[in-house]
């Protein structure tokens, strides 16, 4: 099974407060980055899908990971590639012209020269959240799609058993391959992907650590790069952010002298009983 | 930490998740001796592909890690592992830097595919036997251990004593006076913990490092075969003389201990950092006052110049050029680090006050952890002495 997964690199949630707006714009300068969680999480699965479960090395099955994104992604791409995945694609391009549905165009040039069975992609990313790309892709290629999943059985190479997590349980579909999957984080759980060739493996919980020497393998597995409109005519997005702008600092907290007082101010400034 | 190339970070980065999910949760338990290490050892050795690493290393195949040498890997393994928690580190250096790497270094090719193999993968627990009882500044002098040359092998009796993970060991690197030798010769034994008259003491309870098991070592006429003689025999049918093998062990140990003392000064900046921001008296948060800020400063200066002594090494390890570190400046390294790193620890638990003194609490573990250096691998004072020895004879 070939399998294509676009990774997206965000801004690392954990010095979110170090972002900084210079004149209505993000400043993107000495920010730190790293894949997109939900996307490791997608590579993850492709992995999965594509070993015996016995070891990792043997993959019976090609994983492509993908960035649109400046040369500096390509970090989070060899990252990805030390994990396992077999060669990497990147799209160039700046982040400030993208949007949700321009990356989606240029991913489906993408898979019309590679004809992957399967896009894995995470089920949002964590900086805009838009959660958007998985379902625009599949609507632009008229694949059939599952979004959500957190169980992924395959049945041979023709279709997946998509366990897909909703308000007040789980919806099984079933789709036939080729198909563009959205995961979301228990699909890293030990038993949740299920391939045909280890049926019943038990992972590690979580996404997998590069091996050390694979880290340095990794620089020489394939990577090559295509120009934004190399691949799509019309590159334009179809969002513009006007501006942007930091939440405002929290002010300062008061003492209330008793219940009353706390009771009055909740009613009649928070307005919330 | 430093400014790395993007394929150094990518290896930093690993190690970093890797303790951050697997050892940050466990450190009370292996402080405290509710779990044991072997299990976490196996873990990291999975889950990062050690075996790998110690196969390439064995079989000489190409550099395992093209402009990355396995000593600043280890470097940085042990920096990670540090931040977390020092003990751990220490154990995992015994095992792999002076167990493992004095095999590698003076073994022959079994015992390097063997013992090296088993101690670089962590399948094996190493242990590297040189102090006695009666025998710490004055190792080779003092020395009381013999190895007594039998049919076939040698017959070791002796005490060995501070030994980190004596009590633990699957295999012990036990050095030993050869009796007979006219030159009062020391040797390197391997000795497998199953063997016959070996036996090890409890483990010490200590001041710091209380997730390394450190612990006495018993040899009553064990015997160990030719063939476990570090570096086998030599053409004169004698243990080849270890004395220079045990400096360079000791100097490869100082120099080890540069990471893991920078990920320790780091790691209280970033606690008391934190913390001074948060902790809020007379209206404002301490990091607003100017005696907090001298602290801070302080550590700040520590943590930049233990950077500068790791970036010489990594240098150095770059170019080729680890030999011209010299002896003394192994020794200068450690001296400086070890001081300013118990030092920039105090500050931090003063800045933390009571929440600092606290049994439980990161910079407590980091100021005993601390401590240790200035004694473990040579004690300042002798640390002292090699520099000024080696200054006056080039003068």
């Amino acid at each position: 099974m070939k399998i294509l997964v676009p990774l997206k690199r965000v801004a690392d949630p954990d010095n979110a407060n170090k972002v900084k707006v210079t004149a209505g714009k993000l400043d993107t300068t000495g920010m730190q980055w790293k894949p997109n969680p939900f996307d490791e999480y997608a590579v993850e699965t492709a992995l999965r899908l594509t070993e015996n479960g016995a070891s990792t090395k043997v993959r019976l099955g090609e994983v492509i990971v993908l960035t649109v994104g400046p040369k500096e992604a390509e970090t989070q791409l060899r990252g990805a590639l030390a994990t396992g995945a077999d060669r990497a694609i990147r799209i160039d391009a700046t982040d400030d012209d993208l949007d949700g549905d321009v990356v989606a165009r240029a991913i489906r040039a993408v898979v019309e020269k590679e004809k992957p069975d399967l896009i894995l992609v995470g089920k949002q990313a964590v900086d805009g959240d838009s959660n958007q790309v998985g379902q625009l892709l599949a609507e632009y290629l008229g694949w059939p799609q599952a979004t959500f999943a957190g169980t992924i059985k395959s049945e041979g190479d023709t279709a997946l058993l998509v366990g897909r997590e909703v308000d007040g349980g789980t919806l099984t579909l079933r789709v036939t391959l080729p198909a563009v999957v959205s995961v979301d984080l228990r699909i890293v759980a030990p038993t949740s992907v299920s391939s045909k060739h280890s049926p019943t493996h038990t992972y590690a919980d979580g996404v997998r650590f590069a091996a050390l020497m694979a880290i340095m393998a990794a620089k020489k597995k394939p990577m090559v790069e295509f120009k934004l409109s190399e691949l799509v005519s019309d590159a334009a997005a179809k969002i513009a952010y006007t501006t942007h702008e930091l939440p405002p600092p929290r002010k300062a907290g008061i003492k209330v002298k008793d219940v009353a007082e706390l009771v009055d101010k909740l009613r009649n400034e928070a307005r919330v009983v | 930490m430093l400014e790395l190339p993007d394929d150094h970070r990518a290896i930093l980065d690993t190690v970093r998740r890797f303790c951050r999910e697997r050892l940050e949760p466990r450190v009370r338990a292996f402080e405290n001796g509710d779990e044991p290490l072997e299990p976490f050892f196996r873990e990291l050795s999975e889950s990062l592909g050690l075996r790998e690493v110690a196969d390439a290393l064995v079989d000489g195949t190409a550099s395992p890690f093209e402009g990355v040498s396995p000593l600043v890997l280890t470097g940085f393994v042990m920096h990670e592992l540090s931040r977390c928690c020092p003990g751990v580190a220490l154990s995992f250096g015994a095992t792999t830097g002076l167990f493992g790497g004095a095999v590698m270094a003076c073994g022959t090719p079994d015992q390097k595919r063997t013992w090296g193999r088993r101690a670089l993968s962590l399948d094996a627990v190493g242990a590297w036997a040189l102090t006695e009882p009666g025998a710490g500044s004055d190792a080779f002098g003092a020395m009381r251990t013999r190895a007594r040359g039998v049919d076939g092998g040698f017959v070791l009796r002796g005490t060995k004593t501070f030994i980190t993970n004596a009590p633990t060991c699957d295999v012990a690197l036990v050095q030993a006076r050869v009796e007979g030798a006219s030159d009062g010769k020391i040797a390197g034994f391997i000795i497998p913990t199953e063997a016959r008259g070996f036996t090890r003491g409890r483990p010490f309870d200590k001041l710091g490092m209380q997730a390394s098991p450190t612990g006495e070592i018993f040899l009553e006429d064990v015997f160990v075969p030719n063939e476990m003689v570090l570096g086998g025999l030599g053409a004169d049918g004698l243990p080849h003389d270890a004395r220079f093998a045990i400096r360079a062990s000791l100097g490869a140990e100082r120099m080890g201990m540069i990471p893991m003392l920078l990920a320790m000064v780091e790691r209280c900046l970033e606690e008391a950092t934190t913390y001074a921001k948060g902790r809020v008296q007379f209206g404002a948060p301490i990091a607003s006052f100017q005696l907090v800020q001298e602290k801070l400063a302080r550590i700040h200066t520590t943590k930049m110049l233990l950077e500068v002594l790791f970036l010489r090494q990594i240098e150095a390890i770059a170019c080729g050029r680890l030999g011209a570190i010299s002896r003394a400046e192994a020794s200068a390294q450690k001296l400086f680090a070890a001081k300013a790193a118990v030092d920039a620890a105090m500050d931090a638990i003063q800045i933390l006050g009571g929440a600092g003194y606290m049994r439980g609490s990161v910079v407590e573990m980091m100021a005993r952890d601390a401590k240790l250096f200035q004694i473990g691998g040579g004690t300042d004072d002798m640390q002292i002495l090699t520099i000024a020895r080696e200054l006056l004879r080039q003068q």
